[in-house]
């Protein structure tokens, strides 16, 4: 009992005869021994051994050589280092090479892609060409194709250009894709064939969205001023978009927040084919699988 | 005097030499020289303090280079190399420093 009511004494006081060490904090005890205690204990040595010998005589000769290997040690260390240095930088250079090298490939792949395409177009047409069958389901592929944007396709139209107000300080003043949405819907109703967003081809799968503050067709962010082409009846198309739905949205866009829209009739353009159509399903003529 | 002349041809001989540092011994040699900077000032600072003893400075020298190899090579295998290192060069480096500042104090009474 007596023993347990001492024992916060002791903690709360230091042991006298504790090594230093013990006592001392870690840094304070680095720095007072940062010199190695065996200079002061063997010096102490021989000064009391000076009185019986005399003093050994000076042999610098094993600091001297110690100290050489200390100088090989730095230079070794230092020539390592840069070496490694100049390594790394050899094999950034080495990644960059090939990352060009790539590239090159990459394009020389795409070129291939593009020749071997345009070659099974024309073996299509020729072998086509060859048959009655073959001639109307030729033409029925070149209807088919138009609508859904799988080859480029010409023709007359109108071209409706809309823009941003001028210096539009809110999103309201700002094309937004929604509004865009409106505009191509529009097309369609009016009897668009084929429609295009800044030469995107508009198909079944083509989404118009937001993406970061960009309008992205087909995943293709867009810059404004925005051209959004249709072939279809150049006579009609214009008059009947300004009294459709989605028209007059854009009239309403226009007069009261200052947003450009514009149409233009044109008597021949171009659209692109879609950048990119997969196959889903197919199936042979007739019926059969 | 003759020391520092050592000191010279050694690195002059490793920069004419070059040796091919073996790969397993290249993460433990910056360690090391940092040790062996820490032997080099300590021994420094017992000269001027007049208690230099060469064979203290051998085996110190020896050990410490030794030692800290050993550490991190322990760190390595036990997957605490970086911060082991860490470690020894904080020691070191803190050893250095009031090394240093004693040999200061001797060379510039300030």
């Amino acid at each position: 009992m007596a023993v347990d009511q001492r024992r916060p004494e002791q903690a709360a006081r230091p042991v006298p005869d504790a090594p230093p060490q013990a006592v001392r904090g870690l840094l304070e005890h680095l720095t007072s021994t940062s010199l190695d205690e065996d200079y002061a204990h063997v010096s102490r040595r021989r000064a009391a051994a000076a009185d019986a010998q005399p003093s050994r005589p000076d042999r610098p000769g094993r600091a001297t050589a110690v100290l050489a290997v200390f100088g090989v040690l730095v230079a070794t260390a230092a020539v390592q280092t840069s070496r490694d240095a100049d390594a790394s930088a050899t094999s950034r250079e080495a990644l960059v090479d090939q990352a060009n090298a790539r590239k090159t490939q990459l394009a020389q792949r795409r070129t291939r892609v593009q020749a071997l395409q345009s070659e099974i177009a024309a073996l299509e047409a020729s072998g086509l060409e060859a048959t009655t069958d073959g001639r109307a389901a030729q033409q029925q592929l070149t209807r088919l194709g138009v609508l859904a944007g799988s080859r480029p396709t010409e023709g007359a139209g109108i071209r409706v250009l809309v823009d941003d107000a001028p210096d539009a300080p809110s999103f309201r003043q700002q094309v937004q894709a929604p509004d865009l949405q409106k505009l191509v819907n529009a097309l369609w109703l009016v009897g668009a064939e084929a429609v295009a967003v800044n030469g995107q081809r508009v198909t079944s799968l083509t989404s118009i969205r937001d993406a970061a503050g960009a309008i992205t067709v087909n995943f293709v962010s867009l810059r404004r001023p925005y051209t959004v082409a249709a072939i279809g009846n150049p006579t009609t198309m214009g008059g009947r978009l300004l009294d459709s739905a989605g028209g007059q949205t854009w009239v309403t866009l226009q007069s009261t927040f200052g947003l450009g829209f514009e149409v233009e009739t044109v008597e021949s353009m171009v659209l692109p084919a879609a950048r990119r159509l997969d196959l889903r399903a197919a199936r042979a003529p007739g019926g059969r699988r | 005097m003759i020391a520092v002349l050592g000191l010279v041809l050694g690195v002059a001989l490793g920069l004419l030499l070059q040796p091919a540092v073996p790969v397993w011994l290249d993460p433990y040699l910056p360690i090391a020289v940092v040790a062996a900077l820490d032997a080099v000032f300590g021994a420094l600072r017992a000269f001027l303090d007049g208690i230099f003893d060469d064979k203290v400075f051998v085996v110190s020298f020896v050990s410490n280079v030794l030692i800290a190899a050993l550490i991190v090579y322990l760190g390595d295998q036990l997957g605490v190399g970086g911060q082991l290192s860490t470690g020894v060069i904080v020691v070191l480096g803190i050893r250095i420093f009031s090394n240093v500042a004693a040999i200061r104090r001797h060379l510039l009474h300030a």
